[in-house]
């Protein structure tokens, strides 16, 4: 599959990296982004024989299960810049402290949390913002954080990796989509006006998007798939977000930089 | 190829002249001849290659390496190095020794192979390292003599200090000035000492108490920062610590590695292979083979059961241990191997150190909290 999209920029998934390290050529390593891997088959070490150093997305959808298989991704990453992606699902704040312990950077994978996972979101994003031993990002909080903190929106969906504009998931049977989580969902319009036209769906049907104040940089992420998924718990993640980011503001207001000059 | 070098520590000797308390080897009289030398040095490109490694770290232990005459380290590195180069590698080399053998004779392969530069090893006071037969003081006034004397050449040492219950006693004020001020050495690290290798009275007391040793580390942090810090004395952990908390650089021990396996190996004179120094001479259950007798290094790392039950072990900690709740995972992953199981018979337990580590990580992030806002910093 991966020949018939060689002209673009590509992020390759595979269970087993052997497999892609086998197949594919080093003149192909260069339009190759990251290498995405999912769950827990094949041993990493054949990537300590790419010369390439070519980033690794480890996606974990299991946190107990897949917890322990990090400390294997330590040993490459030296040469490999590691992220970890991870579904919310319970106890995956266990895995986004071991990830940032081995200083790899983290990627929350949030769907529609519900009360119980907005607790440990509410604890990782404490995390990411008081603890001193802590300096990879972990997004989503980490860029809407910075959007607090200047004031300027941010989208939501392409920090996410979900903004068909500049990105498609290609599914296992070769169907182009959005993200993993639109896998096997019919949109039978161009997938470039998939935002413009959700956001659409979910005004007319006047869905509290219309009067939230995250509006801006969510654009209804957290409405999808089901559009009548309450949001209050996400809205207290980024209420947290955004007074931390104002006591930031405030304190560096409080010590002004000799040029006058906003740090950045 | 890769930025990262292969970090081999060899041991071309197991014998020494020295025969201290708490040493952790069995010591013999083995030492690798040339040819032994070639065959692992063949290998151990073998590996590099195999995984794109560009360069060579090689730490040189014994033993006692200066019982080697010099004239056999220079063979011995032109061996390696013409073999590096046919093979397109990097070599550097690094020395540790007591010192005690030392000469003017050791200078031209002091600058030539290790850059001019030694690490090795003395306490104050001095209660448990002794020459054969002999006393520590003897012992101390042989080590002071030899440092001197290399440090007037030019050589730059390096100093490991092992505190033990005098050196609590003494406290860090005097401990500090003996080292820096009466010594002028301005490189030194201490390390916690552990009952390895055979059994005797003196690593019968270990651990030390970890209240007072604490306490002796923090008083000993306060002195560096007050009078060495920026006049660039380096006194290990600490300074690495300020490093990592003020700049956020990470090149932290060895004990505090996420996992050492991924990060060094040693071999000794025998071709025996096991994670270090500590390992390999007193604890057969856990080689991960021999270089000497069997084929490729690669082969016989990938496939060794003792290097998975090592790799396996932060795992374990975090599961099983506590690890993953402690604020300073990040620092530690549960410290280090030989310490657990000299201690426990036990690999999968915390470094017993563990209360000790987080104390001085505490202390250290709020020297630095306090050097960053009163605009102390270095940098």
């Amino acid at each position: 599959m991966i020949e018939a999209y060689l002209e673009h920029n590509l992020v390759v998934r595979c269970h087993d990296p052997s497999m892609i390290v086998q197949r594919l050529a080093t003149k192909d390593l260069e339009r190759i982004q990251y290498l995405q891997i999912v769950g827990a088959g094949g041993a990493l070490e054949c990537l300590n024989r790419w010369e390439r150093p070519v980033p690794v997305d480890f996606v974990v959808q299991n946190p107990e299960a897949e917890l322990p298989l990090l400390y294997g991704y330590s040993a490459i990453s030296a040469e490999h810049p590691v992220r970890v992606s991870v579904s919310v699902v319970p106890g995956f704040s266990k895995v986004v402290k071991l990830a940032l312990s081995l200083d790899f950077d983290v990627k929350l994978e949030p769907s529609q949390p519900e009360p119980a996972l907005i607790e440990e979101l509410l604890d990782v994003a404490d995390l990411y913002l008081h603890q001193s031993t802590v300096s990879q990002p972990v997004e989503f909080i980490h860029s809407m954080f910075l959007a607090f903190y200047h004031r300027e929106p941010i989208s939501l969906w392409a920090v996410q990796e979900e903004d068909p504009s500049f990105m498609r998931y290609i599914t296992d049977q070769g169907t182009e989509t959005i993200s993993r989580r639109f896998a096997g969902v019919k949109l039978n319009y161009d997938l470039t006006l998939f935002i413009e036209k959700f956001m659409e769906g979910l005004f007319n049907g006047g869905s509290e998007c219309s009067g939230c104040e995250f509006l801006e940089s969510c654009s209804g992420y957290f409405k999808w798939p089901r559009k009548e998924y309450r949001c209050d718990g996400v809205k207290a993640v980024f209420q947290k977000l955004q007074e931390t980011a104002e006591e930031l503001r405030a304190d560096f207001a409080s010590f002004p930089s000799p040029n006058g000059a906003e740090p950045s | 190829m890769k930025g990262a070098p292969f970090s081999l520590i060899l041991l071309p000797t197991l014998r020494c002249d020295a025969d201290c308390d708490y040493c952790f080897e069995k010591k013999a009289e083995h030492h690798i001849t040339l040819g032994q030398l070639s065959i692992v040095a063949q290998k151990v490109m073998d590996h590099m290659e195999y995984n794109h490694i560009e360069s060579l770290s090689i730490y040189w232990q014994g033993g006692e390496v200066m019982t080697l005459p010099p004239e056999w380290l220079e063979e011995a590195n032109g061996i390696i190095q013409a073999i590096a180069d046919r093979r397109n590698r990097q070599v550097a080399h690094y020395l540790q020794s007591n010192m005690i053998a030392y000469t003017g004779k050791w200078n031209r392969v002091l600058a030539g192979m290790f850059g001019s530069s030694v690490g090795t090893s003395m306490d104050y006071p001095n209660l448990h390292r002794r020459l054969k037969g002999g006393g520590p003081k003897e012992y101390e006034r042989l080590w002071t003599r030899n440092v001197r004397q290399a440090r007037k050449a030019g050589i730059e040492v390096g100093v490991i200090a092992i505190p033990n219950e005098q050196t609590l006693e003494i406290g860090a004020e005097r401990f500090y000035s003996h080292f820096v001020d009466e010594l002028g050495i301005a490189d030194f690290q201490i390390n916690t000492p552990f009952p390895g290798g055979s059994e005797n009275d003196v690593k019968m007391n270990y651990p030390l108490d970890t209240a007072r040793l604490s306490g002796f580390l923090a008083d000993l942090a306060d002195i560096w920062i007050e009078q060495g810090f920026h006049k660039g004395v380096r006194v290990g952990p600490f300074n690495k610590l300020m490093d990592y908390f003020i700049h956020g650089s990470k090149d932290l021990l060895c004990i505090w590695r996420d996992n050492c396996v991924n990060d060094f190996v040693c071999i000794d004179p025998l071709g025996r292979v096991a994670q270090c120094d500590c390992w390999v001479t007193s604890y057969p259950e856990f080689h991960f083979g021999n270089v000497l007798a069997e084929g490729s290094l690669s082969d016989l790392l990938r496939n060794s059961e003792a290097r998975r039950q090592l790799r396996a072990r932060p795992v374990e900690l975090i599961r099983k241990q506590g690890c993953l709740d402690c604020k300073y995972l990040t620092l530690c992953h549960g410290g280090c191997p030989i310490r657990a199981y000299t201690f426990y018979g036990d690999v999968f337990r915390r470094d017993p150190y563990c209360e000790l580590y987080m104390r001085l990580f505490q202390h250290m992030e709020e020297l630095a909290a306090g050097s960053l806002s009163a605009g102390l910093s270095t940098k």
